[in-house]
């Protein structure tokens, strides 16, 4: 699915990934930890194509292709998805215009006809169904006003409109309490199918019990410093970083 | 609503007691207006520029509030690319208290076009309990595009609410990220920004055909 080969990346000249190796199966979830500044957060835009990040060394192949030379939206039409740590706020454009955009991009590339009105609010009912999400959040614009419990679901029922086949859920616990917590990762357990994989950034292993992991990996001074089961993370819970970081 | 198309014209219009009018100025070349409210009339106004070949165009629009308890509603709307050139001029004048004025002016500047507003705003000593508001927002899409603004308030009364704000500025870069991650071009993106941008202006004119002709022919032009 995904296969990074030392990568290094920066930031406004800064380094701030020094050398990235991680293969991604098929239908696999790895967890990415780390504290802040460990570069987690450089990863996912790098991967995703954000235009302040520079690529300096490395390759990413994503489904066979080089994904470093594609535009961000072909990386997303390709499957890739990313639940933003802050969802953006668009006044004026409507989710239901927005959405319907993204998943008829996402449908031609995949060669498919676009769907029809009446389809695509077929489609948009079943969702919001599954994941308990109310219409009206979905006739309102683009994360205008939601609540940050709100921010995080939406970009669950994003994911659920589109299906990607990789979906980076960047700190999607950052900024919510336990319950709202939980609904969005029953969200996301709900909506991933058996072969989508997952990367999921976070501090904290309260998450991992939620969505579990089949790979941990610790990241430190731009690197992956230690890699294991989900037993890896349960352990940085009890000792922290420190250790890993010698 | 009618609609005016003042090319080096002067026109005087009068609401009296309790008139309701809807005036849309299309495309002004050296437009002069002005309008006197007696009171509680109420005047909605949109003054358009979507000029239809390289121009330079103007209008000065002058509201007088000579009656109690008049309502003012003004768009202004300006689309300019190549070396088109616009400038609005607006004078709003409450010289009667307890009246309310709202004018909202948005400019998309392409290429080499340049546009200026100014917008005056008088609140006369014994116009108490007036509320009057002036917003101007552009969007530059091409550093050769350049918008000169001057928001110019005179307040007299002390019992009033008043409020202005100018900006000038770019799309927001972290939007048209979020909207290409999810698959959306990133001309589309950017199509979509702007008429949202538009969008509160467009949505209070009355639907007329000429109107929305004009917007989207002189929309769908501007490299973005």
């Amino acid at each position: 699915m995904l296969d990074i080969l030392n990568l290094h990346a920066s930031v406004g000249g800064k380094e701030i990934l020094k050398g990235i190796d991680l293969h991604i199966g098929e239908g696999e979830i790895h967890a990415l930890m780390g504290r802040n500044g460990a570069g987690k957060s450089t990863l996912s835009a790098v991967l995703t194509g954000n235009p302040a990040y520079t690529v300096t060394e490395g390759s990413v192949t994503f489904r066979g292709k080089d994904l470093l030379a594609m535009s961000p939206e072909e990386r997303a039409r390709e499957g890739l998805f990313l639940s933003f740590q802050y969802p953006v706020e668009i006044p004026g454009v409507s989710m239901v215009n927005f959405m319907k955009t993204a998943v008829n991009e996402r449908r031609k590339h995949l060669g498919l006809e676009p769907l029809s009105a009446a389809a695509f609010l077929k489609l948009k009912r079943e969702k919001e169904q599954l994941l308990d999400i109310s219409q009206k959040m979905q006739n309102r614009s683009v994360n205008e006003g939601f609540s940050g419990g709100e921010k995080k679901k939406n970009e669950v029922y994003q994911m659920a409109m589109l299906e990607p086949c990789l979906a980076i859920l960047d700190e999607t616990d950052s900024g919510l309490d336990v319950d709202a917590l939980r609904v969005v990762a029953d969200g996301f357990n709900k909506i991933r199918k058996p072969d989508t994989s997952a990367i999921v950034i976070t501090h904290y292993e309260r998450l991992l019990e939620y969505i579990r992991p089949d790979y941990v990996h610790v990241l430190y001074g731009g690197k992956i410093v230690r890699s294991g089961d989900a037993s890896l993370a349960r352990e940085i819970d009890e000792r922290g970083f420190d250790w890993l970081e010698k | 609503m009618e609609i005016l198309s003042l090319n080096n014209e002067e026109q005087h219009i009068v609401l009296s007691e309790g008139e309701k009018r809807h005036i849309v100025l299309l495309n002004p070349l050296c437009a002069r207006l002005f309008v006197q409210q007696q009171s509680r009339s109420e005047l909605s106004l949109h003054c358009l520029f979507l000029p239809e070949s390289e121009s330079v165009s103007s209008a000065d629009i002058s509201i007088m509030q000579d009656g109690k308890e008049c309502r003012t509603v003004m768009y202004g709307m300006a689309l300019l690319c190549g070396k088109e050139q616009f400038s609005l001029e607006t004078h709003v004048l409450h010289n009667i208290g307890g009246g309310y004025s709202e004018q909202t002016v948005k400019c998309l500047l392409a290429d080499s076009a340049r546009g200026s507003f100014y917008g005056e705003l008088v609140i006369a000593k014994d116009a108490q309990k007036t509320e009057a508001h002036q917003t101007n927002r552009n969007i530059l899409l091409s550093p050769n595009a350049r918008m000169d603004t001057k928001p110019q308030l005179e307040i007299y009364a002390d019992d009033v609410k008043a409020s202005h704000g100018a900006t000038t500025g770019q799309l927001d870069a972290a939007a048209l990220f979020y909207m290409q991650q999810r698959g959306i071009a990133l001309q589309d993106a950017r199509r979509m920004l702007l008429h949202a941008f538009l969008s509160d202006v467009m949505n209070s004119v009355p639907a007329d055909n000429v109107i929305a002709e004009s917007f989207d022919r002189k929309f769908n032009s501007l490299s973005v």
